[in-house]
């Protein structure tokens, strides 16, 4: 049961890593794309580096699911 | 490589300087210096912007209307100019070029006009048929929805109708218009209303007939849209009108591509001429309007510019043979000017690197006499890419894709240089896909009975060594996780690393000593962080090397703290930062394996139920399988850019204000 638990614990951990960085990452991302939206509109040359724009806070996401990774290996480390 | 550039200055005497401009930009080496703001910063004003000759100017405004009207042609006729050769079109432009422009004028104005003639009669019919077709698209859903009413109306011979089209969002004023047109017939009045679509709104307002003509005063002042139909179709009987229309509808198309075939005809015969009119005019045009970027004084003119330093001598010798002692070049050397910032930048690479060269299209080219990244970038590019990827199955699709692109649009820069990058990278996935093992995701290691069920989990069982060793293989992503985490900081602290280098190269060269000491000491901080954190994941990491480590990275922050500031030391802790962001080489990595996985186990537990079983599991690998080969070609292409441009060329890079753009004709080629 203990052990269950434990688990359990660790999936909530892993869960919440990931999923608090994957809203924060949608937050900044839904911010920079549509200011970018805005700004092709008037400079149609800037859609490259806009994509390159909206794909800086996907840092956090992958760092969150690193670290969510690394949480579900402590199952194994048990 | 950034090519090295010359700058020259040519002064001549005036009345060779047309001459001398056609030279130039035939040679079409020397990009122009606009010498406007250097002559207005002069205090003499003996040295004026070159005036083109009042003559000439007439032929600008002449040329630039033909220019309109080539291009109104062009467009009319649509050539399809990648069919054309373009030895037809140099052949062309030849025989429309004159050094003299009247001559040129008359030539083009010619071969306009036989155009005009010959297309004169198709042009005028299609765009009368287009008009018409619209017009009647337009009336056939209204007619169609007044139709069964009219109809009705018609067989009461005292009735009269009046159709109206009105916007969906004033559908309301029907009701006002109901109450006032109640009033005007004494209450023999009827409205009845239907949408033609998400926008109008058909009306037919029935009335007695001996109120016509007040109903249609009473509708002029309303200002509301009521149909009239084409004058031969008004006075027809509704039910034949709409006939009449619909079969008009029908048969326009036809005749329109009957217009089209005959227009194709003569537009093959016609477009070349017609690309190499436009050419011509436009590097006349472009001639002209350099001329102001020139400087002049009573008795000279100057014209400033930069140049590959290998076409001095070709241009040297060009204006000599020409001009003799009539005109001086002379090189002036850029760094007692001060003017490497406003060098022009072209580059020059191997046949590999010039397809990577795509990153200028998302960036400005680099600075001249700084280090050019084309190179690393086209080494590291591919890798990272094929590092996410990883995988045998779909590395395959990509690089047969990828160079099916790169051939088939061999004359297209982009989507051949886009080809190629994936060619090279879809090689790189499948390296690392043999290095993980993975062909579609886990298949190998199923065929192969590499994985076995501990605890109700898969784990692998390793050909060399096992998930405790470095050394081992396959080198599974979901088990190996920590060591390619740690395998990811280092290709960070590499990749980093040596933009660092190429930073304080480029400092070196500017001779800018703070700029070497901020990009060394960050240098120090990014190696004496690897060494102190070393011995987390190594055990027989020495001890000492941690203190060593510490002490390298403080001393690292002091040493960028004095080359650049705060900003430095604030830099040297980002630097950090910046190492971990290379994780995504493992995490784009890892997602795209997992949903490889995903797509496996769902598609083999719907196999399971015979046929339809089969037919459905193939039908779920195919979609998940795609779907992950579609995100796994955008999202490691995305993110290895990033790390490009970001994270290392961050470290280094610095734009440059201008690209090498050469004043030279088309020759037939724009």
């Amino acid at each position: 049961m203990a052990s269950a638990v434990k688990i359990g614990l660790i999936a909530i951990s892993a869960a919440l890593a990931i999923g608090l960085s994957a809203l924060a990452t949608g937050l900044a991302q839904s911010r920079i794309g549509a200011a970018m939206a805005g700004a092709i509109a008037e400079r149609p040359e800037l859609v490259g580096i806009s994509i390159i724009l909206v794909a800086i806070p996907e840092t956090m996401v992958i760092l969150g699911l690193v670290i969510a990774f690394m949480i579900t290996t402590l199952k194994s480390a048990k | 490589m950034i090519v090295k550039m010359a700058k020259v200055e040519i002064l001549g005497l005036k009345d060779v300087a047309l001459d001398a401009i056609d030279v130039i930009h035939e040679l079409g080496t020397l990009h122009i210096e606009d010498l406007t703001e250097r002559i207005g910063k002069m205090e003499s004003k003996r040295v004026t912007r070159m005036e083109i000759d009042p003559r000439f100017g007439e032929h600008e405004s002449t040329l630039n209307n033909l220019r309109a009207k080539v291009g109104d042609m062009i467009r009319e006729l649509g050539p399809n100019v990648e069919e054309l050769s373009s030895q037809d079109i140099q052949r062309e432009y030849r025989a429309v070029w004159s050094d003299d422009i009247e001559t040129m004028i008359s030539r083009i104005n010619k071969s306009i006009q036989q155009i005009e003639k010959d297309t004169r009669e198709p042009v005028e019919k299609k765009s009368d048929l287009m008009v018409e077709l619209s017009r009647l698209e337009k009336y056939a859903p209204i007619m169609g929805k007044v139709q069964p009413l009219a109809e009705r109306v018609a067989r009461m011979e005292d009735m009269a109708s009046i159709a109206l089209i009105i916007e969906r969002k004033y559908k309301a004023i029907l009701n006002y218009l109901n109450e006032e047109i109640s009033k005007i017939t004494d209450g023999q009045c009827e409205i009845v209303a239907s949408d033609v679509d998400d926008e109008s709104t058909a009306a037919l307002i029935v009335f007695n007939r001996r109120y016509l003509k007040q109903v249609h005063d009473f509708l002029a002042v309303q200002d509301v849209n009521q149909v009239r139909l084409p004058s031969d179709l008004a006075r027809k009987p509704i039910d034949e009108a709409v006939a009449e229309v619909r079969a008009r509808i029908a048969k326009i198309p036809s005749e329109l591509d009957d217009i089209e075939r005959k227009l194709s005809k003569v537009t093959g015969k016609y477009s070349v001429q017609l690309i190499a009119s436009r050419n011509a005019i436009h590097d006349r045009l472009e001639a002209m309007e350099a001329v102001p970027k020139f400087g002049q004084t009573d008795q000279v003119f100057i014209i400033s510019g930069w140049l590959p330093e290998s076409e001095v001598e070709p241009m040297e010798k060009a204006l000599g043979d020409k001009f003799g002692s009539k005109i001086i070049l002379t090189v002036v050397d850029v760094r007692e000017e001060q003017d490497e910032e406003d060098t022009p930048v072209a580059l020059k690479n191997n046949t590999f690197s010039r397809y990577f060269e795509i990153i200028y299209m998302l960036q400005k080219y680099p600075r001249y006499g700084t280090v050019d990244p084309t190179l690393m970038f086209a080494i590291f590019f591919p890798i990272f890419f094929g590092l996410m990827v990883g995988d045998v199955g779909y590395g395959l699709i990509i690089m047969v894709g990828g160079y099916i692109v790169h051939k088939k649009y061999a004359n297209k820069p982009f989507p051949s240089m886009i080809g190629f990058i994936m060619t090279v990278g879809g090689a790189w996935a499948i390296l690392f896909g043999v290095l993980y093992f993975e062909f579609f995701g886990d298949w190998p290691l199923r065929w192969m009975n590499r994985l076995v069920t501990v605890n109700g989990s898969d784990e692998v069982k390793y050909y060399i060594g096992s998930n405790k060793t470095i050394v081992r293989y396959p080198l599974d992503r979901l088990e190996g996780f920590t060591l390619f985490f740690a395998i990811t900081i280092v290709i960070g602290l590499i990749h980093i690393g040596i933009g660092l280098v190429m930073g304080i190269i480029n400092g070196a060269r500017e001779h800018n000593r703070k700029h070497v000491m901020e990009k060394g000491g960050l240098l120090m901080v990014l190696l004496g962080f690897v060494i102190a954190i070393a011995r987390f994941g190594l055990g027989w990491w020495p001890k000492p090397l941690v203190a060593v480590g510490i002490l390298m990275a403080v001393a690292g922050v002091v040493i960028s703290g004095i080359g650049g500031g705060m900003g430095g030391v604030i830099e040297s802790l980002v630097g950090i930062g910046n190492i971990f962001s290379y994780a995504r080489l493992i995490a784009i990595g890892l997602a795209s394996v997992i949903m490889a996985n995903v797509a496996n186990s769902l598609s083999r537990q719907v196999a399971g139920g015979g046929w339809i079983g089969i037919i459905v599991g193939v039908l779920v690998f195919v979609f998940f399988h795609g779907l992950n080969l579609v995100i796994g070609v955008f999202s490691p292409s995305i993110h290895a850019l990033r790390l490009h441009l970001v994270e290392s060329f961050g470290k280094f890079f610095e734009p440059a204000n201008y690209r090498y753009e050469p004043f030279k004709k088309t020759g037939g080629e724009e």
